[in-house]
């Protein structure tokens, strides 16, 4: 098992009332699983993903990742452990404008432990893994979005993640270039990665092993 | 890592050009003013620093006023320096300087006037510790009729060769030779005291323009500069202390004091300065503007990062999902306030060096970045880069702070504390702004009114005249020939009138004689007073446009001698007489004879406006060294000034064909009396204008900040059928809160500060309540106009494009 979640709730306080944004959320993801989120806005689906990510708290609950209490470690080591298994996509991406293509898929690296010579050979293999050789000196606004979107995707898999967390990863693209992701995330998953995606499309939903429902917060 | 912060920074200053522009400049500007203050403020305390300068003490007389002494003469007399070091052990030696006056000397056909040349004793290059370039030090000023020359006034008279051992002319009155025993090198201009050359103290005997009261030693006569070597091991506040409790009994009423030659160029304003001294007022003045600045750049630096950091809150979001901690955070956003900084140091040094030939032209010094000087400036410009990291340290902690989530959607939002901060520093510089705008407008309606004082004497169109006859004549001679000279210039239509005397206003205390002791009409005894007299002839008053209260000018004498003077209404109303025509042929007794008032004029200026007007004696001469002319502005304004002066020169050499010529326009003269004020009110004009212009940028940012801060707020209400300026008073409303803050907390600093400023002049202009207000409408006008500028856009944006992403 790769992560266990345990009665999650979160909420917010707002005109003196609890608002739960999600509420007794349990399940578990085995590695190797292609699990989509769905539910409509508001339902709490990227709250969720941030959960998972551990870039976001929660109030209640329990959140195991590889055998380790998520909900109890300090800060550093919480980042030290997404550091090291998890990668993200975004619905928009989330290049830093200020770098060229290379200098996005090195940024996760210098801050993981890797020589220069490692970095060096790590971004060379993806650049040629994902066809973006040519690509690789020019800044993100100078892509299109599908190309965005797989610079994305080679960023969040550079490390070697055991987990990618994506975030409608082809809302913001056409159904060519959507397809042409949802194929890469497919080849990834049976390359053994674990893939939760977060999505509005059936279509996508169609690519997953399994589904969780989500609304008002809860799982239906 | 580090290089790929370096390149985002880079990339990132190059994509925003408006902001790193204003970042940069608003640095730039801040330290490159504060780097000019600080040369000139080093450089008005590096007066007097030499080789053992800090044993090295002046020495001067107090003067008993009522019950109280105070510094009544910065010159002594030629006993004062023997009997310190004959009477305390402390004092290991002394040296004596008579100043000259205006001399000449001349080497065949090298002539040269030159009037900063001084009588000095042989201690002088072991006290001021100065070398020789040519001579021997320990012979150089032994015998009489000896002279040291500086290098340029030796390179002038004897070009590049040797001239130890030549013969000089010198010229004062008669002729006298003089041998070269010694060439100083150039002297530093960083000192009070400034020396062309020196002529040994054993040649005072033979000099015949030096009166005999001044050669012998005695206690009559206090024209000699002392200067002191203390003892290093001894304790100077305690030798002070038992010289000034020593008393005199060779002189009434007064007593001798010591004070360090460090202190005087920026603490000394006595009587008889050897120059104008400059004042450590204005230095703490220029000082807190060199900080005021910074530190405003500064705050502005503080605002505009904290402001552009959140248009990265996404970059930093996207670092922290990608595994960023905190202080990687930290270090790269300081690595970027580095970056910055040290552009703007750059940038600053180099404005600094571009515009230091203009700067010294305005200051009239000659301030260089030598290698000293940057070494010396070096810990400062630590202080400053100190204080920019410190600077960039906050919006760096806030921008590790951002929650990655709340980050990704943009959603960040500064805490109230946050805010809080940020409001306290746009008062404080808007609070910095209105002092120095306060402060401007006192400063210039003072040194204004000052310049516009009416000095009760017209001096326009009044040249004095003054050159070195160099041929021995007797004075029956000379009265003669001045008295053609008179004549002949009358009879030219350029020339209104003409007078003799040996001072005029705005001359200063250089040709003006003091004493003490008189006689009122009533018979009352005055011991302690001191009162300043000099010689005009009858024309005088006509040239110089002084206007008679009782009485009428003297009458001529051919003797050229005469009991009557004239006195001024100051003179009157200190002898005890209220009315004016009642002083008119009363006798005063001084200077063992008995004097006829026989005409009362109205004050004038002798000074300078910025000091109270002084009892005055006139007395008569017929033959004066200054030949004062009036022009005919009628006439000078059609043939130009320089026909005029071709014609009087003319003039003056048929009479005196062997002698030299130059001239001084009395306005100009006196107007130079104000000239270091003028140039203070200017540079406060200058660096308050750099100051809110960085303040200007840094407000520029708070808006663009605010705006982006406010989009949806005012999206929302545009919707909801807001006008536009609905939208910019909503804008505005907070920055006119915080002027109106700091200009409350502005008003009694800045009252209390040109209140104590304006305690320095004897006449001042008051501080009206429309100062505070004016400082505070422009304070006000600046920034609507700046916030308004970037609110506008905000405020007139489509409200669909603010409210879409949502």
């Amino acid at each position: 098992m790769l992560l266990q979640l345990n009665n999650i709730s979160k909420w917010v306080h707002s005109g003196g009332q609890k608002v739960y944004l999600l509420k007794d959320i349990s399940f578990w993801v085995n590695e190797g699983d292609f699990i989509s989120i769905m539910g409509p806005s508001g339902s709490g689906k990227s709250t969720l993903l941030h959960i998972l990510g551990m870039i976001d708290d929660f109030n209640e609950g329990e959140y195991t990742f590889l055998d380790e209490s998520v909900h109890n470690l300090k800060e550093k080591y919480r980042a030290n452990l997404y550091k090291q298994y998890i990668g993200f996509v975004f619905q928009s991406y989330h290049l830093i404008d200020e770098l060229t293509v290379k200098e996005n898929l090195e940024m996760p690296l210098l801050y993981k432990k890797y020589s220069g010579s490692e970095r060096k050979a790590m971004v060379a293999d993806m650049l040629d893994r994902f066809n973006i050789v040519g690509k690789k000196d020019l800044f993100p606004t100078q892509l299109s979005g599908g190309q965005q979107q797989l610079v994305g995707i080679a960023r969040a898999l550079i490390a070697s993640p055991k987990l990618i967390l994506a975030d409608e990863p082809t809302g913001n693209l056409n159904s060519k270039q959507g397809e042409e992701i949802m194929d890469i995330f497919t080849q990834l998953n049976k390359e053994g990665v674990t893939i939760i995606q977060v999505t509005h499309s059936e279509k996508n939903m169609a690519y997953g092993s399994r589904v969780i429902n989500l609304l008002d917060g809860s799982i239906q | 890592m580090y290089t790929l912060y370096f390149k985002i920074a880079l990339r990132y200053l190059l994509k925003n050009k408006l902001y790193s522009f204003i970042n940069i400049a608003g640095l730039a500007i801040g330290v490159a003013s504060f780097i000019l203050l600080m040369v000139y403020i080093r450089y008005e305390h590096s007066y007097d620093r030499f080789d053992g300068s800090e044993n090295v003490y002046r020495a001067y007389m107090d003067y008993l006023e009522g019950d109280t002494y105070v510094a009544g003469d910065a010159q002594t007399y030629n006993q004062v320096g023997p009997t310190l070091k004959k009477e305390f052990q402390e004092v290991e030696d002394y040296v004596r300087f008579y100043r000259l006056g205006k001399t000449t000397l001349k080497n065949q056909h090298h002539i040269l006037e030159i009037s900063d040349g001084c009588v000095a004793d042989p201690t002088y290059f072991d006290i001021f510790s100065q070398n020789l370039t040519y001579g021997d030090t320990r012979t150089a000023l032994t015998e009489p009729n000896t002279i040291v020359l500086t290098a340029s006034l030796a390179q002038t008279l004897f070009g590049d060769q040797n001239p130890i051992g030549k013969t000089l002319q010198f010229f004062q009155g008669s002729s006298t030779l003089v041998k070269v025993t010694g060439v100083l090198p150039d002297l530093d201009q960083n000192s009070h005291f400034k020396i062309g050359y020196l002529i040994s103290y054993s040649t005072l005997p033979n000099l015949e323009a030096v009166g005999d009261n001044i050669k012998r030693p005695n206690w009559n006569n206090n024209t000699f500069f002392t200067y002191l070597k203390i003892d290093e091991k001894a304790d100077a506040t305690l030798l002070q202390k038992k010289i000034v409790d020593r008393g005199m009994t060779e002189v009434q009423d007064e007593r001798m004091n010591i004070e360090p030659i460090e202190d005087i160029h920026l603490y000394s304003n006595k009587p008889y300065e050897a120059e104008a001294n400059g004042s450590i007022t204005r230095i703490k003045f220029l000082t807190a503007i060199a900080f005021i600045i910074l530190i405003l750049s500064w705050l502005n630096y503080i605002n505009l990062s904290t402001t552009k950091s959140l248009e990265r809150a996404k970059e930093i979001g996207i670092r922290k999902v990608a595994g960023a901690q905190k202080q990687q955070l930290i270090v790269q956003s300081l690595l970027e306030s580095f970056m910055l900084n040290i552009a703007a140091i750059i940038i600053a040094i180099i404005i600094a060096t571009l515009i230091l030939p203009i700067y010294n032209e305005f200051t009239g010094k000659t301030l260089r970045f030598e290698i000293d000087i940057i070494q010396k400036l070096l810990p400062i410009l630590g202080i400053i880069l100190l204080g920019m990291m410190l600077a960039g340290l906050y919006p760096a902690i806030v921008l590790s702070r951002y929650t990655p989530s709340k980050a990704l959607k943009g959603k960040v939002r500064t805490s109230a504390q946050g805010l809080h901060i940020r409001k306290a520093l746009i008062i404080t510089q808007f609070l910095a702004t209105i002092i120095l705008l306060i402060g401007t407008i006192v400063v210039t309606k003072q040194i204004n009114f000052i310049n516009d004082q009416p000095i009760g004497s017209d001096l326009n169109n009044v040249l004095a005249i003054q050159g070195e006859i160099l041929t021995n004549k007797s004075d029956s001679l000379l009265r003669a020939d001045f008295s053609v000279l008179s004549q002949e210039l009358k009879q030219n239509s350029i020339v209104l009138s003409t007078g003799l005397s040996n001072t005029y206003p705005g001359d200063g205390y250089d040709n003006l004689s003091s004493f003490m002791g008189m006689t009122y009409p009533d018979g009352t005894i005055n011991e302690q007073k001191v009162w300043y007299t000099y010689e005009a002839n009858t024309d005088y008053f006509e040239v110089m446009g002084i206007e008679f209260l009782a009485g009428k000018t003297f009458k001529e004498t051919p003797k050229g001698y005469s009991k009557d003077i004239i006195v001024n209404a100051e003179f009157v109303k200190e002898v005890g007489i209220t009315n004016v025509e009642e002083a008119l042929h009363k006798k005063v007794k001084f200077w063992g004879r008995d004097w006829n008032i026989v005409g009362i004029i109205k004050d004038y200026h002798h000074f300078g406006v910025k000091n109270p007007v002084e009892p005055m004696v006139l007395r008569y001469t017929p033959t004066r060294d200054v030949l004062l002319v009036k022009l005919n502005p009628s006439v000078t304004s059609v043939s130009g000034y320089n026909t005029a002066l071709n014609e009087l020169q003319k003039t003056w050499s048929s009479v005196f064909p062997s002698s030299t010529f130059n001239y001084t326009f009395l306005d100009k003269k006196f107007q130079k009396q104000y000239e270091e004020d003028n140039k203070f009110r200017d540079a406060f004009k200058i660096f308050t204008a750099l100051a809110i212009f960085i303040a200007a940028l840094g407000l520029f940012g708070l808006t663009s900040y605010t705006c982006i801060q406010r989009k949806k707020e005012i999206g929302i209400r545009k919707v909801n059928g807001a006008t536009i300026f609905k939208i910019l008073k909503l804008l505005n409303i907070d920055f006119i809160k915080w002027v109106g803050v700091a200009f409350f907390i502005a008003v009694p600093i800045s009252w209390y500060a040109m209140n104590a400023w304006l305690q320095n002049f004897a006449i001042k202009t008051s501080l009206n309540w429309w100062i505070f207000g004016l400082a505070g409408i422009i304070a006000l006008g600046i920034t609507l106009l700046t916030v308004s500028w970037q609110s506008f856009a905000a405020a007139s944006a489509n409200p669909v494009d603010a409210l879409r992403d949502e």
